[in-house]
């Protein structure tokens, strides 16, 4: 590295996290800790039906037992205190109603949040066509969109609307992909979700529009737990996008969410995930941990599912986006872009379990590490004794920035089918000086021509977001690249 | 003396009983740094007590219900009569060594035949050698094979009693291959642990061969623990064949260290057992060092084969390569499970780790697990594994130009395998394992 890119880097490091602003709404607060009465007082907050009641109660039950245990995930390539359950909020909601019927009632100041995080819902109506659910701390704030969609028939709800409205479909999905057993993190999120979003298309519909949510931690010393589920009927299509951001903390804060997918036959959902949350400061002090449960079952017949993410934020990213590919012919998908610089660790990668007959699976993963960083690329590919033909390629690659940053690979394959054919490939490389040669020879300076090659080396993830998160995303990553790449 | 293992116990607690019973016993002529390692490696064992699946490292292979059988401890040196004749087909065709016979993990000099060696080489029993060359056991033995977290490793350290040793001075060249053949001769069930020790000092070269066979149908566990040292600009090729029959299981558990510029390169080919769990770990302590780690594996009936390979890379300037290749067959199931480290600081590091596996039958399993772990940037790292069956294609083709299908399954497979064969260096060597492979292909189809 020469001595310019190292001055640099270090100008660049000391510059601010961009979302780390806090708005000053008052919240409904729950008192800090957890308990019993900690659920209740969540279910009874959002007028919760008994049987959800009962679910949560349940999961923290279960909850309790692994903690009691000390069954901790901690079994990941990561380094970090484990959370302190009692001292953190289980509930923030903006003060005053949850819900608003239209967008001149969303008071200004959550308006403006929005504004500055780059997604105002007015301009997203007007110009993009992109319906938003935006989440802050816990509560859906405004869920745009609803009529259009209403006339095809799709749900797009804030979870704690669709409990009420459609408890029929909540009751049959809710936990079918992601039980509360699955993990620690997951009963937590059983126990005390706040919010989320909840999507179901009807059979052979295909959703009219992108749908999109943007979460937000606001509020000091509370977690976020929302709770994604979507579902899709027989020949119906819809594409989701998430995105997250976090303010400036000094202390860590807990996300811990779940996302469950269920496609019937000949359905599809891609899922697309832009995550952002504040990766803590210089000395890696403060920063999310995103401990994030997502899954998907392909149920029926020629289904697929899609995950894409570009993971920027977090001090800590644990999240395995799985496909379960229960369906015939069914497709799985994972795509991602893992950026760590500073002190960001992340531990992230996917599960395929192929148990239909002919299914597919493509995992492409490209992680790139900075600074004092380390990435790990963690996979399972399970292939089952009944899936028949089922077929796998994955490709993880690892970009290298600098001396003290870490990369790992730890791909797990397990097959139990002959004809099953699998494949997997790996490599771990820094940019190259031939390429960075050939950039300067074309007249590029040293952070143009990284930015060109890192753009280069991502592009086919980002090529797989839909338009408007394209875009964003490569600022994104150009903006991560500037305060790190020497 | 021998020790019955109690099972109504723990089969950790027999076997530190069985170390308290038998204190005294130990490595013949050893210095009381080698006690107290004993010592410190039965106290290691009984915290960490025999590996479960709950271990990442054991996940997919239950050796605590193989070592919870009534195996008999063998706890001094025992006569077992072994006629020459019995030996005769393990020997390898062609291939003129100095053979060293171990029954029961035991040198037996009337078996053996080392001929002559080229000046200061020493070929002989661990137990021998602790006595004539103190300074080099000393120097080398429990250096390379640590048991901080290896139970099996610390259990065999604690048990330690003899083995085969190789000790090839400065500048040496031994242009014949060291064989050393290895087999069990009993009417019991017994847990066997043999320790070996391998130095080939700066700018010696030596090709080591080790074959394990068995002349038993009792059930048998051998848990080795093997070293391995090569010294400045040394090289060193250490083979290893696999062959005890149905009834043996093992844990073989290989430690190489090298020094600047040398070259080590190690091969496993794992033929028959019941359950075989192989650990080889490379430590590349020196620039320019290149490391060779190549495994292959032909399953049969429920054979269960467990790879484990460390390659580490804690200084810069290196070079690794790793190939291991699997046919499962039958209920056979193998595991790959490879890890690259690169240290910090260990600059431009070339590694490569590959694991390809056909699977032939609906019932074989193939867990694969290729692992790096970097710390440093400007490095060449990459691995790959496939798992799939046989090419249509490729057979298609063949029977077009006359091969009956079997014939045609039966050239896939070789041609399949032959890229990890032909990587030994020793000729006969080659032709007796391709001749072993070839055989287990033609039962196959």
């Amino acid at each position: 590295m020469s001595t310019s890119e190292t001055e640099y880097l270090k100008g660049k490091a000391s510059e601010e996290y961009e979302h780390g602003w806090y708005t000053d709404i008052e919240s409904d607060k729950a008192p800090k800790g957890l308990s019993e009465d900690i659920v209740r007082f969540i279910s009874h907050k959002k007028d919760e039906p008994e049987w959800l009641l009962d679910w949560r109660l349940k999961a923290y039950e279960y909850f309790e037992q692994l903690l009691e245990s000390g069954h901790y995930p901690d079994w990941a390539h990561l380094d970090y205190e484990r959370p302190d359950f009692q001292n953190m909020r289980y509930y923030a909601a903006p003060k005053g109603k949850a819900d608003y019927d239209n967008l001149d009632e969303v008071p200004d100041e959550i308006l403006e949040t929005f504004e500055r995080l780059g997604i105002p819902l007015e301009e997203q109506k007007a110009l993009t066509g992109v319906a938003v659910d935006a989440v802050m701390d816990s509560v859906s704030v405004a869920t745009t969109f609803k009529e259009k969609l209403k006339e095809k028939g799709v749900i797009f709800k804030s979870f704690g609307e669709a409990a009420k409205e459609h408890p029929e479909i909540v009751r049959e999905y809710l936990g079918s992909v992601v039980p509360y057993t699955d993990n620690m993190y997951a009963a937590l999120n059983s126990a005390v979700f706040s919010d989320g979003s909840f999507v179901y298309v009807p059979e052979g519909v295909t959703c009219p529009m992108e749908l999109s949510t943007y979460f937000r931690i606001n509020e000091q010393g509370t977690g976020q737990f929302e709770r994604t589920l979507i579902v899709t009927e027989p020949g119906a299509y819809v594409s989701y996008l998430e995105g997250c951001t976090a303010p400036m903390r000094k202390e860590n804060q807990l996300h811990a969410a779940v996302v469950e997918l269920v496609a019937h036959e000949d359905s599809e959902i891609k899922y697309s995930t832009i995550q952002n949350w504040y990766p803590g400061d210089e000395d890696g002090e403060g920063g999310v941990y995103n401990l994030v449960t997502k899954r998907g079952i392909c149920k029926g017949d020629n289904s697929k599912i899609s995950w894409t993410q570009l993971e920027t934020g977090s001090a800590v990213t644990q999240k395995y986006p799985s496909v379960i590919l229960a369906g015939d012919n069914s497709v799985g998908e994972f795509y991602s872009v893992a950026f760590t610089k500073g002190h960001q660790q992340a531990d992230t990668g996917t599960k395929m379990q192929h148990i239909g007959k002919n299914t597919k699976s493509t995992i492409i993963s490209k992680g790139i590490s900075a600074d004092y960083a380390d990435n790990s690329y963690r996979g399972l590919v399970k292939v089952g004794k009944n899936a028949d033909g089922a077929r796998n390629f994955s490709q993880c690659d690892s970009m290298l920035l600098g001396p003290d940053c870490g990369a790992h690979t730890y791909p797990y394959i397990e097959s139990a089918n002959p004809s099953a054919q699998i494949e997997h490939e790996a490599t771990t490389s820094k940019v190259g000086e031939d390429q960075m040669f050939y950039c300067h020879q074309r007249g590029l300076g040293e952070e143009e021509a990284l930015k060109l090659i890192v753009n280069g080396f991502c592009k086919e993830i980002l090529q797989e977001l839909p338009m408007e998160f394209a875009v964003e995303a490569k600022e994104l990553l150009a903006i991560e690249l500037e305060g790190s790449v020497g | 003396m021998t020790t019955a293992l109690d099972t109504d116990v723990r089969p950790e607690d027999r076997f530190i009983s069985a170390f308290e019973v038998n204190h005294g016993q130990t490595l013949n002529g050893t210095s009381a740094s080698i006690s107290q390692q004993r010592e410190d490696a039965i106290e290691r064992f009984a915290e960490l007590g025999i590996p479960t699946n709950d271990l990442e490292l054991w996940k997919y292979t239950n050796i605590a219900k193989i070592i919870d059988r009534p195996y008999t401890l063998p706890l001094g040196a025992e006569p077992a009569s072994v006629d020459p004749s019995q030996i005769e087909p393990f020997l390898i065709d062609g291939m003129d060594a100095h053979r060293v016979v171990l029954v029961n993990g035991r040198v037996d000099e009337s078996l053996s035949d080392i001929g002559e060696l080229p000046p200061g080489v020493v070929v002989s029993s661990l137990a021998q050698a602790g006595k004539d060359h103190p300074d080099v056991v000393e120097e080398h033995y429990g250096k390379y094979a640590d048991f901080e977290d290896e139970a099996m490793t610390a259990l065999n350290t604690a048990f330690v009693q003899d083995g085969a040793f190789v000790y090839v001075p400065s500048g040496t060249v031994v242009e014949k291959p060291i064989f050393f053949l290895h087999v069990t001769s009993t009417d019991q069930d017994l847990f066997l642990q043999p320790r070996h020790l391998f130095v080939v000092e700066d700018g010696a070269i030596a090709k080591i061969v080790e074959a394990q066979h068995s002349l038993t149908d009792t059930q048998t566990f051998t848990n080795t623990v093997g070293e391995a040292f090569v010294g400045e600009k040394g090289n060193l090729d250490h083979y290893l064949i696999q062959d005890e029959g149905p009834n043996a299981s093992q844990v073989h558990t290989r430690a190489a260290q090298q020094k600047d510029d040398s070259v080590y390169s190690t091969q496993t080919i794992t033929y028959t057992g019941e359950v075989i769990r192989n650990n080889a770990t490379v430590e590349a302590d020196g620039s320019f060092c290149e490391s060779n780690l190549f495994g292959l594996c032909v399953g049969k009936d429920d054979m269960h084969v467990d790879n484990h390979t460390r390659m580490d890379h804690v200084q810069p300037d290196c070079n690794s390569n790793e190939l291991y290749k699997h046919v499962l067959n039958d209920e056979s199931t193998a595991v790959f499970n490879g890890k690259v480290f690169v240290s910090r600081g260990s600059q431009r590091i070339d590694a490569y780790q590959q694991n390809d596996t056909i699977v032939l039958n609906n019932e074989a399993q193939i867990y694969t697990k290729p692992e790096l772990e970097i710390y440093a940037d400007d490095v060449v790292c990459s691995h790959g594994a496939t798992t799939g069956q046989l090419d249509d294609e490729g057979i298609f083709y063949l029977r077009s130009r006359g091969l009956s299908e079997r014939r045609a399954k039966i050239l896939m497979l070789q041609a399949f395998t032959e890229e990890v064969i032909s990587e030994l260096s020793i000729e006969p060597l080659r032709d007796y394992v391709t001749d072993l492979v070839r055989s287990r292909f033609a039962t196959y189809v």
